[in-house]
């Protein structure tokens, strides 16, 4: 239950595992707005590694720091290959900022000023492209239609680029390139006689719905069932185990499994749900763990650390979700669901990844013992 | 008045003040030829100009209990129709009886109306019904008024905007540190711009002191005392316009029995509340008022305990005890203009407060004939049939075809914020038209419009003059899009990034109270962004 980064992950390491299985997504996830960065997580474990590579992600680890959309740095390990790392917040001399014309989401003169208080030149130029204006005629220019646009256009735009360059040794662009294809971002470093740095626009982005692009086609070619613009409504559980669950699209007709994993996201992404009076777990109801008192769930500066986003529905130690203090046998959830109520996974993409491997390598090993279980009970018999 | 060799510095009238009341009489004593200056330490309309129902009272309200009221409320809403036609709704009212009420309060209630001039007419429930389908279908009773709602940050902008087309001069995000005073007679103030840092004063004879609940700190720097009692009011937004009529509790006025439509939003309210006058400039929103504004407001219009809440906020009323009660007790919700003069002995000083929103144009006339007398000017007013700018045409459809031959959606929001102004959006290229709040349609044109001739410095300023970050995201994508703007055409990137944290700061404190539902999921979503995407 659940498409986005943790679901992907859990369902394609199952899939390779031999286990068959199915993803039921609404579609948008938390991928849309990835950063690109995998917080929390440092070298990348050889099996994240193999995975991502297997579905033709790009990623790159180093520890330092990367540059943020409002011209700030922040610390970041591994990243997607768009992303790059810099030892130290300063990475040339003389910066070329590059932007379309008419478009807001991408905030050039905010970088312009990070980096000058960093001793960086900068220069913004503004591409002013008549194949853009079909991306506007559709509706607002956004980060994804601008990327579509750049993927039949992406040529050209290096060949202005190379026009605009004087002696900067940097070329800046926002983050809209190879939404179809992952090779471009870097086919147009090597165009450029520059170094260039893509950074982020305003979400929806452009990496990260390739990246939730990519691991689909990735879970389906290993065999997998995706059911999109699907959610889970209800689970049919008896004894701590849970046998089927109900979908919106599917009506009566239930899927049944040995396993279930629940990667539906935070709020926002609707795998909690709040009222006045407290925040639940509307699938199963799950036991969630957050003061009655709703003043409690809030810190009124906005920059601060909000308690409420850290609530989280209650796992046993090997991620079994907890229900009226019982953890359900066969239910695990993993990602944002799990709040900060397992700090020592991390959190964000970090979180994602190991709570899913965690919970897939309990499937593995139960299914494994359920089997020798079996084959010593054939033999006995 | 002599207009040669004076010092730039020395006005006829200053006005302190912002707020629609000062705006208004900054107005007025621009349009009798006076030369005015109006300081504000904040922004236009930061006080209860903002933080209100919006609602054009027809006088309904106070007809029972309070017949001056009432006739002053008719007597300007007629007037406010004439002259702020872009900044009024004239959707009419309804007040209607519940199972629980008195039915026989409906006719107590209408023979006040009339008796106050104003066209109460009593309806069958079932057309009530008809025509506010969102109506509670259980009211016993219904009776139709002419209410409708009005923009305040756009009233104040007009009023602010009109003065300055008459020569006024207004300095924003200026506070009075201190009066220049010799012997009883004030002469001008200190101020401080808290932007710049920058000191300056200012000369006047007359200074008119239009402060609202903060008058009484005024009048504390000059030494005279006047009793203020801060009620505070909260109110809710809701996302939708769940309402096209306003909406009233036939019944003696109580707590939120009041829901207005504004805009795409809808505003229930309001509570009142004794608070402190040190707690004025921090007035919050408690989860128990937030439970009564909703249990209440559901008894107007079932459909809101369903409907997404964009905001909660509160205001604080100036109310002001009569001179001679010490104790508080009789207090007047009526207008005060206090002379300083004849009061305290005082000369150059004038307070005026009390009133209402719906009452602005009357207390600026007021006061200002009060600023005329004191100069010996004797020019008669002409606010109540001089339109305001933007207000030239009555309909805004009609403006924005005008404007543009085939406006679309955007352009005609664009028009019916900013009246006949909107001719002066620049669309001189074919990126002016992009939208920067999706939410409110608001455009590149409109800020930048709103930029350059509006006195706009940070995106609070921005918002109340556009509305841009009003609308269901709360700022979450347009915020960085037109702080994007501000940065550009103040050369000042800084300054815009921290302008950028106080504006979520601003949205966020609206937000928690009322933080379950789409809000909380919008806000764990734009807090993600801001820290984990865009690094701020």
């Amino acid at each position: 239950m659940g498409g986005g980064l943790a679901g992907m992950m859990a369902g394609i390491a199952l899939q390779q595992a031999g286990q068959n299985t199915a993803i039921v997504s609404q579609g948008q996830n938390a991928l849309h707005f990835f950063s690109g960065t995998f917080e929390s997580l440092q070298a990348p474990p050889v099996r994240l590694a193999e995975l991502l590579s297997a579905a033709g992600i790009r990623v790159h680890y180093r520890e330092g720091v990367r540059l943020m959309p409002l011209g700030t740095f922040k610390e970041a390990a591994l990243s997607l290959d768009d992303i790059d790392l810099f030892p130290v917040p300063r990475f040339g001399k003389r910066v070329l900022i590059v932007n379309f014309l008419g478009y807001h989401d991408f905030f050039s003169s905010f970088l312009a000023e990070g980096l000058e208080n960093q001793g960086m030149e900068c220069r913004i130029r503004f591409l002013n492209l008549q194949e853009l204006d079909n991306a506007k005629a559709n509706g607002e220019m956004r980060s994804v239609q601008i990327a579509r646009s750049m993927d039949r256009i992406w040529e050209k735009v290096v060949q202005e680029i190379r026009l605009l360059l004087k002696d900067e040794d940097t070329v800046i662009l926002p983050q809209v390139f190879g939404l179809s294809d992952v090779t471009v971002p870097g086919r147009i470093r090597q165009a450029i006689p520059a170094r260039v740095v893509f950074v982020g626009t305003m979400p929806p982005s452009v990496p990260g719905i390739r990246t939730q692009i990519l691991l689909r086609r990735r879970f389906q070619l290993l065999g997998g069932t995706f059911l999109m613009g699907d959610e889970a409504v209800r689970a049919h559980e008896y004894e701590g185990v849970v046998h089927s669950i109900a979908t919106h699209n599917l009506d009566a007709h239930y899927l049944e499994a040995d396993n279930f994993i629940l990667a539906t996201g935070g709020l926002f992404s609707k795998g909690l749900r709040s009222n006045p009076f407290q925040i639940s777990e509307p699938v199963l109801d799950l036991d969630i763990d957050h003061p009655e008192d709703r003043n409690d769930w809030y810190n009124p500066t906005f920059s601060a650390e909000q308690p409420y986003m850290g609530y989280g529905v209650k796992t046993d130690e090997k991620l079994h979700a907890v229900k009226k203090g019982e953890a359900l046998k066969n239910v695990y959830a993993v990602g944002s669901i799990l709040g900060n109520t397992r700090p020592e996974l991390g959190s964000g993409a970090g979180l994602a990844i190991r709570s899913a491997f965690a919970a897939v390598d309990e499937i593995l090993r139960s299914a494994q013992n359920d089997k020798s279980a079996q084959n010593g009970k054939e033999d006995y018999v | 008045m002599t207009r040669i060799h004076m010092n730039p510095n020395e006005f006829d009238v200053i006005i302190i003040g912002g707020g629609i009341t000062g705006a208004g009489t900054q107005r007025d004593c621009a349009m009798r030829g006076l030369r005015t200056l109006l300081v504000e330490r904040s922004d236009i309309a930061t006080g209860a100009t903002g933080r209100n129902h919006g609602l054009l009272h027809s006088g309904s309200r106070y007809a029972v209990n309070d017949a001056e009221s009432a006739e002053e409320c008719i007597r300007e809403n007629r007037i406010l129709r004439q002259i702020a036609a872009h900044c009024i709704d004239g959707t009419d009212g309804l007040f209607i009886t519940l199972p629980e009420d008195d039915l026989g309060y409906q006719q107590t209630f209408v023979d006040a109306c009339r008796k106050a001039g104003i066209g109460a007419e009593i309806i069958d429930p079932e057309l009530a019904k008809r025509l506010e389908p969102s109506v509670n279908p259980e009211l016993i009773g219904a009776v139709r008024v002419p209410d409708g709602s009005v923009d305040p940050f756009r009233l104040c902008a007009a009023n602010m905007l009109d003065a300055k087309l008459h020569g006024g001069q207004v300095r924003l995000h200026t506070e009075v540190t201190g009066f220049i005073r010799e012997g009883n007679t004030l002469k001008g103030i200190h101020t401080r711009n808290h932007q710049s840092g920058e000191e300056a004063d200012y000369y006047a004879p007359v200074i008119v002191n239009a402060c609202g609940i903060w008058g009484q700190h005024i009048t504390e720097l000059a030494g005279v005392k006047v009793g203020m009692y801060p009620a505070k009011g909260a109110l809710l937004i809701f996302a939708h316009r769940v309402n096209n009529m306003v909406i009233n509790r036939c019944r003696k006025p109580s707590n939120a029995d009041i829901l207005v439509p504004g805009d795409t939003v809808c505003v229930i309210g309001t509570t009142s509340t004794r608070i402190p006058f040190e707690e004025c400039d921090n007035v919050a929103v408690t989860p128990d008022e937030v439970t009564l504004l909703i249990t209440e407001g559901a008894k107007l219009a079932p459909a809101l305990s369903q409907t997404r809440i964009l905001r909660a906020y509160a205001g604080v009323r100036p109310l002001v005890s009569a001179d001679n009660d010490p104790t508080g007790r009789n207090i007047s919700r009526g207008i005060v203009c206090l002379d300083h003069e004849q009061r305290d002995g005082l000369k150059g000083l004038i307070t005026i407060t009390g009133g209402k929103l719906m009452t602005y144009r009357l207390m600026a006339e007021i006061a200002t004939d009060l600023v005329c007398q004191k100069l010996a000017v004797d020019k008669a007013c002409t606010t109540a049939v001089t339109p305001l700018p933007g207000s030239e045409e009555k309909s805004y459809e009609a403006v924005a075809q005008k404007v543009w031959e085939a406006p679309t959606t955007a352009q005609k929001a664009a028009a019916s914020r900013m009246g006949t102004r909107a001719s002066r959006i620049r669309s001189s290229n074919r990126y002016d038209d992009d939208l920067i709040c999706e939410c409110e349609e608001v455009s590149v044109g409109e800020i930048n419009a709103a930029i350059e001739r509006m006195d706009v410095s940070t995106l609070t300023d921005l918002r109340r003059r556009t509305r841009v970050g009003m609308g269901t995201c709360q700022g979450e994508f347009c915020a960085c899009r037109a702080a994007g703007l501000l940065a550009k055409a103040h050369a000042c990137i800084d300054r815009e990034r921290k302008d950028l944290a106080d504006f979520l700061q601003e949205r966020w404190k609206g937000n928690f109270p009322i933080g379950w539902g789409d809000t909380l999921r919008e806000a764990e979503y734009t807090q993600w962004i801001y820290k984990h995407v865009l690094g701020i």
